[in-house]
C-alpha cells in the first residue's frame, strides 16, 4: 500500500469515528439509545439493515468463493425478497405495535418469561461468540495484507467502533451505516470497472463471461431435489426463504434496526428496498470475484494467496522444491493464457478441451503447493479463499483505490459490529438487566448501563477475536450450536403470530424438540446446513401446536 | 394484509401493490439469472 492509501484509510477511520460521535448526540433515555428515539426513516434503516448483513467476510469472502467456486452461492439469497413481504405482513407489525424494545420481549407478553429468557439467552450465547468472529476473520486477512499485528487490526477495528456506538447508539449505528454502504457501495462498482478495464486488449467483456462459463463459475440455477448437495436451485429458494425469515425475524441485531423506525410503513419500507436491492447486489459481487478469476489469467497469481504463508512456505521447503513448485507453475500459468485465448479466437467454432486441460494442469500444481504448505503446518488444513480479493486489491489498484477499497473492507467489519454491539446489549439491557434485577431505575441509570452494557460487549469481543486463534474449534462449536437454534427460533414466533391458540409450554418444549431435531439432522445425516432452519421451524411448529391440542389444560399447567 | 398505513405507500399506494412488485421483481431477477447463466457468449 502505497501513502496515499494510507491516507484514504486514515481518514476514513477518523472520519467515520467523528461523524458516528456526532450523529449520536443528544441521548437522553434508552428510547433515543436503542431505538434512535423511533423517528428514523425508511431509506436510513434499509441502508442499515443492508449494512449489518453485509460484514466484511461476506465481501471479501464471497468474491474470492466467485474466483474458486463460481457464483452458486447466489442462491442463498434467492429467498430473501419473499421472507421481507412475509415478515412486512406478519412479524413487523406485531413487533411494532407492542412497542417492544426486543424481539424476545414480545414473546413474554404472548406466551411466558422463561420462552423470552431462552430465546433472548440463545441470541446472547450465539451472537456474543459470532461478534468475536465478525472481528476476528476480517482482522486476520487484513493483518497480512497491510503488514500489522492481528492484535493492532482486531484493536483499531474494534476500538473505533465501540468508541461511537458506546456514545451514541443506535442512531451512530443507522447514520454510520448510511455512510458505510455508500463507501460499500462505490467500493463494488469501482473494483467490478477496474476488473472490465484491466482485461487485455482484444480480449472483452464476452469473452470473459465465455470462459468463465466454460469452467462452470456462471452456473447459479442448480435445479437438483438434492438435500445434501450445496447451493442448489431448491435449498436456496425454501432454506434461503427460512434462513431469512430467521435472520431478518428473530435476530435482534436486525430486528432492532427496523423497529427505530418512524412508523410502522417506514419499517416496513426499510425490509422492502432490500427486497429490491439484495438479489442484484450479490450478484454484482459474485460476478466481480469471477472477473478476478479471468483477470488471472494474464496476470500471474501468487503461487498461495495468503502471503504470510506464502512467506513460510519460501522459509521452510527445501529450495529445489520451491523452484520446482514455481518452475511449474509458471509454465502451467503460460499454457492457461495461451490456451484462454486461443479458446476466446475459436469461441463458437472451437471446443474448450485445450482450455479445461490446462485449467486443471494449473490447478493441480497449486494443489502440490497447498498440500506442501499442510504438511509444514503439521498438517493443519489450508484455505486462502478470503485472500485473494484483497490481495488482488492491494497489487492492481493504484492511486489511492487500494486504500480504499480497504477502507469498504473496514466499513464492512465495522458496519455488521456496530449493529451486533448495540442489540448485544439491548438484550442484555431489556431481557435480563431491567426484567430481573431493576426494573425501575432513572433515564439517566438506564442510559448509562446501556453504554456500559455495550462497551462490555464490545470488549468482549475484542477479547475473543484476540484468543480465536486458541480458540479455533470453541469458536466452531459455538458457531454450529447457533445453526441449531436459529430456525427453531422461528418457529417459536410462528406459533405466538399465527397460531392464536398456542400455548406457552407448547412454544418452550416445541423449541426445545427442535432444536433436538436440527442436532440429530446434523449429526446423523448429510443434509446441506441451508435446511436446518425448515427443519427447525417445523418441527417447533408441529410439536409446539401438538403439545396444545393433545396435552391442553395439562401441559399448560406443568 | 391490507392494514391502513400510517403513513402513505410511496409510489405503489397499497401494500399489496408493492408486495406484488417485489414478487415481480424477484421472478424477473431469477429468470434473467438463469438466462445469464444458460446464454451462448
Amino acid at each position: 500500500m502505497t501513502p496515499l492509501d494510507w491516507t484514504v484509510l486514515v481518514v476514513y477511520l477518523v472520519g467515520i469515528v467523528a461523524f458516528g460521535v456526532w450523529a449520536g448526540r443528544g441521548n437522553k433515555a434508552m428510547d433515543d439509545f436503542f431505538l434512535a428515539g423511533r423517528k428514523m426513516r425508511w431509506w436510513a434503516v434499509g441502508l442499515s439493515v443492508m449494512a449489518t448483513q453485509i460484514s466484511a467476510i461476506t465481501f471479501v469472502g464471497t468474491t474470492g468463493q466467485a474466483y474458486t467456486d463460481g457464483m452458486r452461492f447466489l442462491v442463498v439469497y434467492f429467498g430473501l425478497p419473499f421472507a421481507m413481504v412475509i415478515l412486512c405482513v406478519t412479524l413487523v407489525p406485531f413487533f411494532y405495535r407492542a412497542r417492544v424494545f426486543t424481539a424476545y420481549e414480545y414473546l413474554e407478553r404472548r406466551f411466558d418469561a422463561r420462552t423470552r429468557t431462552l430465546t433472548s439467552l440463545l441470541f446472547l450465547l450465539s451472537r456474543g461468540m459470532a461478534v468475536g468472529v465478525t472481528l476476528y476473520a476480517p482482522s486476520l486477512v487484513l493483518s497480512v495484507i497491510m503488514g500489522w499485528r492481528e492484535s493492532t487490526t482486531i484493536l483499531v477495528m474494534g476500538g473505533s467502533t465501540i468508541a461511537y456506538v458506546f456514545y451514541g447508539g443506535n442512531k451512530s449505528v443507522i447514520w454510520t451505516d448510511v455512510v458505510q454502504m455508500g463507501i460499500i457501495w462505490f467500493g463494488i462498482f469501482l473494483c467490478f470497472g477496474v476488473a472490465i478495464a484491466q482485461l487485455p486488449a482484444g480480449f472483452g467483456f464476452s469473452d470473459a463471461l465465455a470462459l468463465a462459463q466454460t469452467t462452470g463459475r456462471l452456473r447459479v440455477m442448480d435445479p437438483s431435489p438434492s438435500l445434501t448437495a450445496p447451493y442448489t436451485l431448491w435449498s436456496g429458494l425454501v432454506g434461503g426463504l427460512f434462513l431469512m425469515l430467521s435472520y431478518f425475524g428473530c435476530d435482534q441485531s436486525q430486528v432492532q434496526r427496523y423497529l427505530s423506525g418512524a412508523s410502522l410503513t417506514q419499517s416496513r419500507l426499510s425490509l422492502l428496498f432490500n427486497a429490491f436491492l439484495k438479489v442484484p447486489m450479490q450478484f454484482v459481487i459474485l460476478l466481480t470475484g469471477v472477473l478476478v478469476f479471468v483477470f488471472y489469467h494474464f496476470h500471474t497469481p501468487p503461487l498461495l494467496w495468503n502471503a504470510a504463508q506464502m512467506r513460510r512456505l519460501e522459509e521452510r521447503a527445501g529450495p529445489e522444491e520451491l523452484a520446482g513448485l514455481r518452475a511449474r507453475f509458471a509454465a502451467a500459468h503460460a499454457e492457461r493464457r495461451q490456451a484462454a485465448e486461443a479458446y476466446a479466437r475459436s469461441r463458437g467454432t472451437g471446443d474448450a478441451t485445450s482450455y479445461l486441460t490446462a485449467e486443471s494442469a494449473l490447478q493441480a500444481v497449486r494443489g502440490d503447493a497447498v498440500r506442501t504448505i499442510e504438511r509444514l503446518n503439521g498438517g493443519a488444513r489450508y484455505n486462502d479463499t478470503n485472500h485473494i480479493f484483497p490481495t488482488y486489491i492491494v497489487t492492481y489498484l493504484r492511486g489511492g483505490l487500494a486504500g480504499l477499497v480497504i477502507a469498504v473492507i473496514f466499513a464492512a467489519a465495522m458496519s455488521t459490529l456496530a449493529g451486533e454491539f448495540n442489540s448485544l446489549a439491548t438484550a442484555t439491557m431489556i431481557d435480563f438487566y431491567k426484567r430481573y434485577l431493576r426494573p425501575s431505575e432513572s433515564a439517566a441509570h438506564d442510559l448509562l448501563f446501556s453504554r456500559l452494557f455495550t462497551l462490555a460487549w464490545g470488549a468482549f469481543a475484542c477479547l475473543i477475536a484476540l484468543q480465536a486463534g486458541r480458540l479455533g474449534s470453541a469458536i466452531e462449536v459455538v458457531n454450529r450450536f447457533g445453526s441449531y437454534f436459529y430456525g427453531s427460533i422461528l418457529g417459536v414466533f410462528a406459533l405466538a403470530v399465527l397460531t392464536p391458540r398456542a400455548s406457552a409450554a407448547g412454544a418452550f418444549y416445541g423449541l426445545m424438540a427442535g432444536m433436538a431435531a436440527v442436532a440429530l439432522v446434523s449429526r446423523l445425516t448429510a443434509v446441506h446446513f441451508l435446511w436446518y432452519n425448515v427443519v427447525g421451524a417445523v418441527v417447533v411448529f408441529a410439536v409446539g401446536l401438538a403439545l396444545t391440542a393433545l396435552a391442553g389444560d395439562r401441559v399448560r399447567q406443568a | 394484509m391490507d392494514e391502513p398505513p400510517d403513513d402513505p405507500v410511496p409510489i405503489f399506494g397499497t401494500w399489496p401493490r408493492i408486495y406484488a412488485a417485489v414478487i415481480v421483481w424477484t421472478l424477473a431477477n431469477l429468470a434473467l439469472i438463469a438466462l445469464f447463466s444458460a446464454w451462448a457468449y
